[in-house]
C-alpha cells in the first residue's frame, strides 16, 4: 500500500498548489523519524475513519476547509490587528457548539499535527521531555484534549499506574479521543475546567493549544495552578499572531506569554519558540507570522 | 481605470512583496508559474493589493483566483 503521507502531499498538490508549497518547505526539514512518526499515525488515524466509513480524502478536505479559514482570518487580522472573535460566547456560537464546524475542524487539526513543522517540533519537545517526569508523576491530567494525540503520547511514556484524566468542553473532542487513543485507563470529563473540582491534585499539567481559546488566560493559569501538586510540572503551548475561527485571546509576542506565566505564579524550566513559516526572524516579525511557544513550567518557590 | 493599468500596479506590487523584480505577470499567470507566490505570500499579497487600491475582497474572492486576469477582474469590479 502506498506510504499515506505520500498520497496526502500528492492530493494537496492537486487541490492547493499554493498550500502545497509551504508544505514541500516543510519537507525539506524532516528527517527519517519523521516519516516513521507521521506513516504511523496516519495509518492508525486511517482505521478510525474507515471505522466511521470516511476516507483519507475526507480528512484531507477537512484541512483545506480548515486551511481556508485560516486564510480569510489572517487576512481579516491583518486588516484590522485583532483576532475576529473575543468573547467565549461568540466562538462557542460559531464554533463550538456546531458539530458538523468542530467536526471538520478537528479533523483538519488532526492533519495539521503532521503536515505542519512547528507542529511536529512541538509533539517532539513534548515526548523528548516528558520521560525526564516518568517517576514524579502518579496522576496526569490534560485540559483541552482536541484529537488526543498529546494524551496517546503520554499513555506511552508514563508508568502503566499513572492515573490519567482528560477535560474537554466539546464532546466532538472526547469523542475523537476516546477512538483515537481506545484506553480504558483515562478518565474523561466533559466539563468547562472551571467547574472542575475533584480535590485532587495532578503531578502533570498538559495545556495544548488552549490559552488562545479563552477570554482570561491568567486565570486559566491561575486554576491550573491549584490543580498542580506543589512539586508538579505543567506543560502548555499556545501560539501568538494565530487567526483562526476560535481564537480569542491575542498574544502578539513571545514575551507577553512568558508576562502572564510569571503573573499566574510559575517559573520557566525549559521552553521553545517555533515558527510557522519558514521565514527568517526579522521578517517573521514584520508579517506578523504566528509563534508557537511552549514551555514545561514550575510553580514559582517565590509565590 | 483600465485592466491593463491594474495588471501593471499589480506586477509593481508582486515584485514589491515576493522581493523579486524579474516577475512579469499576464492575465495568464498562475501560482505554478511563480515560485514564490505560496500561500503566505498570497495574504500578504492580497493584503497589499487591498490597501493599494483601497478595497476588499470577500472571503471567497481570496480562494476563488486562478489566474492573475481572475484576480484583475476583482479588482477592476470595484475600482471605476
Amino acid at each position: 500500500m502506498e506510504q499515506p503521507l505520500n498520497y496526502i502531499y500528492q492530493k494537496i498538490e492537486t487541490l492547493s498548489p499554493m498550500h502545497s508549497k509551504k508544505l514541500k518547505k516543510n519537507i525539506a526539514f524532516f528527517d527519517e523519524r519523521y516519516y516513521e512518526q507521521a506513516n504511523s499515525f496516519f495509518a492508525r488515524y486511517i482505521n478510525i475513519l474507515h471505522h466511521d466509513h470516511k476516507t483519507l480524502d475526507y480528512s484531507i478536505d477537512c484541512y483545506l476547509r480548515m486551511i481556508a479559514d485560516v486564510n480569510s482570518e489572517t487576512v481579516e487580522f491583518l486588516r484590522t490587528g485583532k483576532y475576529t472573535s473575543s468573547t467565549f460566547a461568540e466562538v462557542n456560537q460559531r464554533v463550538y457548539a456546531r458539530p458538523e464546524t468542530m467536526e471538520y475542524y478537528m479533523h483538519g487539526l488532526i492533519m495539521s499535527q503532521f503536515l505542519w513543522k512547528h507542529h511536529y517540533q512541538m509533539l517532539q519537545y513534548f515526548t523528548d521531555t516528558l520521560p525526564q517526569y516518568i517517576k514524579a508523576t502518579k496522576s496526569y491530567l490534560e485540559v483541552g484534549v482536541g484529537h488526543g494525540l498529546y494524551l496517546s503520547k503520554a499513555l506511552e511514556i508514563l508508568n502503566d499506574n499513572t492515573t490519567l484524566t482528560a477535560v474537554d468542553i466539546s464532546e466532538t473532542s472526547i469523542t475523537l479521543a476516546k477512538n483515537f487513543i481506545k484506553d480504558s485507563r483515562i478518565n474523561y470529563n466533559l466539563k468547562d475546567i472551571f467547574e472542575f473540582n475533584n480535590r485532587k491534585k495532578y503531578d502533570f499539567i498538559t495545556l495544548g493549544e488552549v490559552l488562545e481559546h479563552v477570554e482570561d488566560p491568567l486565570k486559566l493559569l491561575q486554576k491550573l495552578k491549584t490543580l498542580l501538586s506543589d512539586e508538579g510540572i505543567l506543560f502548555f503551548t499556545t501560539p501568538t499572531n494565530a487567526p483562526a475561527i476560535d481564537h480569542i485571546y491575542l498574544f502578539n509576542t513571545v514575551g507577553e506569554i512568558q508576562d502572564i506565566i510569571k503573573a499566574a505564579g510559575f517559573e520557566i524550566e525549559t521552553e521553545r519558540s517555533l515558527l510557522s513559516e519558514e521565514v527568517s526572524p526579522e521578517r517573521a516579525a514584520k508579517l506578523k507570522i504566528a509563534i508557537l511557544y511552549g514551555a514545561f513550567l514550575k510553580k514559582s518557590k517565590a509565590s | 481605470m483600465d485592466k491593463s493599468e491594474i495588471l501593471k500596479t499589480v506586477n509593481d506590487i508582486f515584485i514589491d512583496v515576493l522581493d523579486d523584480d524579474t516577475i512579469v505577470l499576464t492575465y495568464e499567470t498562475t501560482a505554478n508559474d511563480v515560485e514564490e507566490w505560496d500561500s503566505l505570500n498570497h495574504i500578504q499579497l492580497v493584503v497589499a493589493i487591498e490597501k493599494q487600491f483601497r478595497i476588499r475582497f470577500t472571503s471567497q474572492e481570496i480562494q476563488s483566483w486562478n489566474n492573475v486576469g481572475e484576480l484583475v477582474n476583482s479588482i477592476s469590479n470595484r475600482v471605476h
